[in-house]
C-alpha cells in the first residue's frame, strides 16, 4: 500500500508501508552524482539503498528499512534525514570543487615538508645549469660572469696601448 | 524470486558482479542486461530471507561502486 508522506509532495516522495520503503526523487541539477553517492554511502549501514533515474533530470532513490515493518513517520524521518545528508554532501562537493587548486597545493606542500630536508644526494642530483627564470635586466648574473669579462677587456686595452 | 535492477550509469558492472559473487552462498542469481540496466534475479536458497539478501546485495553493489570511484 503506497501513501504520501507528511511534508513531502506526492510527486517527490511515495512510501510503501507494507514494504517499509520510500521512493523519492532528487533533482540532478541541484545535487551532483558525487553528493548522491556520498549521502547513500552514509545510509547503507542504516537501511537498504537503491539508486535509479526517474527521468533525464531526476534521480530516484529507494530507501528500505532493514526492519520489515515501518510506519509513515519512520519513513518520513528516513527521507528527511537522507535529504539533509544529501544537502550536506552537495555543499561539501561544491566547496571542494571551488577550492580544488588550493587544497592540492596545500596538500603537496604538507607532504613535501613532511619528507624532511633534501639529502646531499638529492642536492647533488639537482640541475643548476638550466635558466630558472627570465632575467631581462641581467640581475641574476654571477659576480664572476659580470666582472671577469670587463677585467679581460681592460687588460687587453692596456697591452695594446703600450 | 525478486528482480533487482541496477542502472548502468549509476552502478559499476564489476561491482555488481562482485556483489553477486559475495552472496552466491545464500542465493542463486540470474543476470541479464539491456541498454540501461543490469538486472539480477535473486532467489534465496538458504535460511536468510530474500528481502534481506536483495537489500544487502543492493548495498554491496552500491558500496563497491562508490569505493571504486575514490
Amino acid at each position: 500500500m503506497t501513501t504520501t508522506l507528511p511534508g513531502f509532495p506526492p510527486e517527490q516522495a511515495i512510501a510503501d508501508i507494507g514494504e517499509a520503503s520510500v521512493r523519492f526523487v532528487v533533482a540532478s541539477e541541484l545535487y551532483p552524482l558525487e553528493a548522491l553517492y556520498g549521502a547513500s554511502y552514509v545510509f547503507i549501514d542504516r537501511c537498504y539503498v537503491l539508486l535509479d533515474r526517474a527521468d533525464d533530470k531526476n534521480y530516484s532513490v529507494v530507501l528500505t528499512r532493514r526492519e520489515a515493518e515501518a510506519d509513515a513517520n519512520q519513513l518520513r524521518d528516513l527521507v528527511g534525514e537522507f535529504a539533509n545528508e544529501l544537502l550536506s554532501c552537495a555543499w561539501r562537493h561544491k566547496i571542494a570543487q571551488e577550492n580544488r587548486a588550493i587544497i592540492e597545493a596545500t596538500t603537496i606542500q604538507a607532504i613535501s615538508g613532511a619528507m624532511g630536508p633534501p639529502s646531499l644526494d638529492d642536492l647533488a642530483a639537482l640541475d643548476f645549469s638550466e635558466e630558472p627564470f627570465d632575467d631581462p635586466l641581467g640581475i641574476a648574473v654571477s659576480w664572476e660572469d659580470k666582472y671577469t669579462k670587463k677585467d679581460d677587456a681592460k687588460a687587453s686595452k692596456k697591452g695594446t696601448s703600450k | 524470486m525478486t528482480q533487482l535492477r541496477f542502472r548502468r550509469d549509476l552502478y559499476d558492472g564489476k561491482s555488481v558482479d562482485a556483489a553477486v559473487k559475495a552472496f552466491s552462498g545464500v542465493a542463486s542469481f540470474d543476470l541479464t542486461e539491456d541498454d540501461a540496466y543490469w538486472t539480477v534475479a535473486v532467489t534465496a536458497t538458504g535460511e536468510h530471507s530474500e528481502r534481506d539478501i536483495v537489500g544487502e546485495l543492493a548495498n554491496a553493489a552500491l558500496a563497491l561502486t562508490i569505493e571504486g570511484r575514490a
